[in-house]
């Protein structure tokens, strides 16, 4: 079982997440900022990362840098309520971009490519 | 005693004496008048003088002595009033000539006048002279301007014009600048090109006569030691004047003469008028080419003024946008989050509810109203970052100075010189600044890592059938073909930031740009890369 962790600082947002990619099959572990996530990170393995481009007071895409940096092989994916992120090229890091949407069908679309790409 | 003259006689009739011309009747009666203009110089007189001194008379010796002190006293007078004449003359031209030199800021009308001034006969009449300008960027007097006639016969047509009207100097020259001197600048462009001399040449005449600050009489010139033989070749005449034109302390150029038709010899008195006139010419020449350079400053900073203007009311204009876009985007990102937490979770709700479940309905609906609210705010968003584009129209040559000012520091450290080769007046193209700026900044950069010791780096742009064309080129290490090839390679997530991902990044870019990157080995030895932005329609 492939395991996912959600970075967002929204704890209902990050409910919905657990609880939808559960039920799509994914092991799912939360962080409501960057240090816990790179505390999750240092914990365990996950083979994916979905992560928020706004962080309170923290910006996702530096906590992309580092995660690219340290973890070359860390298959990321930028789930945010902002399109215009696409155009930053500090985004075209990510392997994978979903605007958040209440329908999640996008993002576990997503989620399966990388996985499936990652795995090849 | 008889005396063969008329001078006798206190009244003449007409024709009595043959001296007296038409127009001059009233000399039939003045006497002392008569005697003093026309019979002096009679050979009748002469006569009856001889006769009076053979009579032996005590007065006819002195006599003859005072007659001929008077002679001599009246034809030195006569000399003088020649003399005088021609200097009035020569005065009335100078003076008439500083007038038009001191109103002028024409380059042009200056060069007309001060040619015209020389070979004009009622100037000071050289049958041909040369300009040659000092160039400041190639440290050179360089041949600029050439007047006079190339063949005789060419000389009999000038000549033949010139006599028959009976203009003003002014108006020759002026004759001269709208008929003859663009034509005239073609015409000695053979002489001239090969007429220029490096400043440096210290023992060349003319900068021998720039130096000392005088002009200088050539004689002999295909035997004189100082004259170097393809100078008398070029010119193809024995004896030539070489005048300095110096304005305060700048070497303005100077000016060749000679009589390459007439042959006729050039004169002391020739170089010291020519000495009176060289100090006003240099100071109107240089005036006016002061005055063209300041015109020119003055239209660019129009121009840029104009430029600030459109920019200022723009910023202004894309200011009010902005905040209008940021505050609905801000509002649209605020119920996002909430949106989609209602939407989601009734979602997962509805999904684990029976078919038959008699609140389905309200779930339905929950979902539906939030699927369309999404939909609703996309569109907002999308129209409010459109109020900001990324894109823009910029003019590349700016952007590329910008880098290179950036990089001034970096380039400096490390010995290396960039050579901006910019073509003017680019049309503009339709960029992200902040990325194409990166771009060149990691070219730059990358360029530098293969540069040992002292280096350059050219960047050179150019219009090229629809696109603004941009090389970079180096003169380090050239690249082997597989690390261009690496370089290349499309962006991988695998590279880290900063440590060599730059040029894929870059590749990345400019592909979003629609412009091909172009890394090979350029033809000095080197790495050029070429980046080809298309122009934008009506730009």
């Amino acid at each position: 079982m492939a395991r996912l962790l959600v970075v967002d600082d929204e704890s209902s947002i990050r409910l919905l997440y657990s609880q939808e990619l559960a039920d799509a099959g994914y092991d799912v572990v939360t962080a409501g900022n960057a240090a816990e996530a790179v505390a999750q990170l240092e914990g365990g393995e996950f083979d994916l990362v979905v992560l928020d481009i706004k962080l309170k007071n923290e910006s996702g895409l530096d906590l992309l840098q580092k995660i690219v940096k340290e973890r070359h092989e860390m298959p990321v994916i930028l789930c945010t309520a902002f399109s215009c992120y696409k155009d930053d090229f500090s985004a075209w890091l990510a392997d994978g971009y979903v605007v958040k949407s209440s329908d999640l069908q996008e993002l576990k679309e997503e989620i399966r490519k990388v996985l499936a790409k990652k795995s090849r | 005693m008889e005396f063969a003259c008329c001078w006798t006689k206190k009244e003449l009739a007409p024709e009595e004496c043959p001296n007296i011309a038409e127009g001059e009747e009233e000399l039939y009666s003045v006497y002392r008048r008569r005697v003093v203009e026309k019979c002096i110089d009679c050979p009748l007189f002469a006569n009856d003088l001889l006769r009076f001194k053979e009579s032996g008379h005590p007065l006819s010796e002195i006599f003859s002595i005072v007659v001929s002190e008077f002679l001599d006293q009246k034809s030195q007078l006569q000399s003088l009033g020649g003399f005088l004449t021609s200097k009035t003359r020569e005065i009335k031209f100078l003076h008439e000539l500083s007038l038009v030199l001191q109103t002028s800021v024409d380059l042009d009308e200056v060069l007309s006048v001060a040619m015209t001034a020389i070979t004009a006969g009622k100037g000071f009449g050289m049958n041909r002279a040369f300009l040659l300008m000092t160039d400041k960027e190639r440290q050179a007097l360089c041949g600029y301007l050439g007047v006079g006639p190339r063949t005789m016969e060419e000389a009999w047509h000038i000549w033949e014009d010139v006599n028959r009207s009976n203009l003003t100097l002014r108006d020759m020259a002026r004759l001269f600048q709208k008929n003859k001197l663009s034509s005239e600048k073609v015409k000695f462009n053979d002489i001239l090109e090969r007429l220029s001399v490096p400043l440096r040449d210290q023992q060349h005449v003319f900068n021998r006569a720039l130096r000392e600050r005088k002009p200088i009489l050539v004689e002999n010139a295909f035997s004189n030691p100082d004259i170097d033989p393809a100078l008398a070749q070029l010119l193809g005449v024995d004896s030539f004047l070489i005048m300095p034109l110096i304005s305060r302390h700048r070497r303005i150029g100077l000016i060749l003469a000679d009589n390459c038709i007439t042959r006729k010899p050039i004169t002391n008195q020739d170089l010291q008028s020519m000495e009176t006139f060289a100090f006003p010419v240099a100071f109107a020449l240089e005036r006016a080419s002061l005055y063209e350079r300041l015109q020119v400053e003055i239209d660019k900073l129009t121009v840029a003024n104009i430029k600030l203007k459109e920019q200022q009311e723009l910023i202004v204009k894309m200011e009010k946008m902005a905040l209008v876009g940021r505050i609905t985007s801000s509002i649209a990102h605020s119920i996002r989050n909430p949106l989609m937490i209602i939407g989601g979770f009734a979602r997962s709700l509805l999904k684990n509810m029976e078919q038959d479940d008699s609140k389905r309905d309200y779930l339905e609906t929950i979902v539906h109203e939030a699927k369309q609210l999404e939909g609703v705010l996309e569109e907002v968003l999308s129209y409010s970052e459109s109020l900001y584009p990324a894109l823009d129209t910029w003019d590349i040559n700016q952007l590329i100075s910008g880098v290179r000012d950036e990089l001034a520091g970096q380039l400096a450290q490390r010995g290396v010189t960039c050579v901006l080769e910019l073509a003017p007046e680019l049309p503009k193209v339709s960029i992200d600044y902040r990325k194409i700026a990166y771009c060149i900044k990691t070219i730059i950069t990358s360029s530098l890592e293969t540069i040992t010791g002292e280096g350059e780096i050219v960047i050179r742009t150019w219009r090229d059938d629809g696109v603004v064309a941009v090389k970079i080129s180096d003169n380090g290490t050239p690249l082997s073909p597989e690390m261009v090839e690496t370089l290349t390679t499309p962006f991988m997530v695998t590279q880290n930031l900063g440590t060599g991902a730059g040029l894929p990044l870059c590749k990345t870019i400019l592909e979003k740009h629609g412009s091909p990157f172009i890394i090979e080995s350029s033809p000095e030895g080197g790495t050029q890369y070429i980046i080809r932005l298309p122009i934008k329609e009506g730009m």
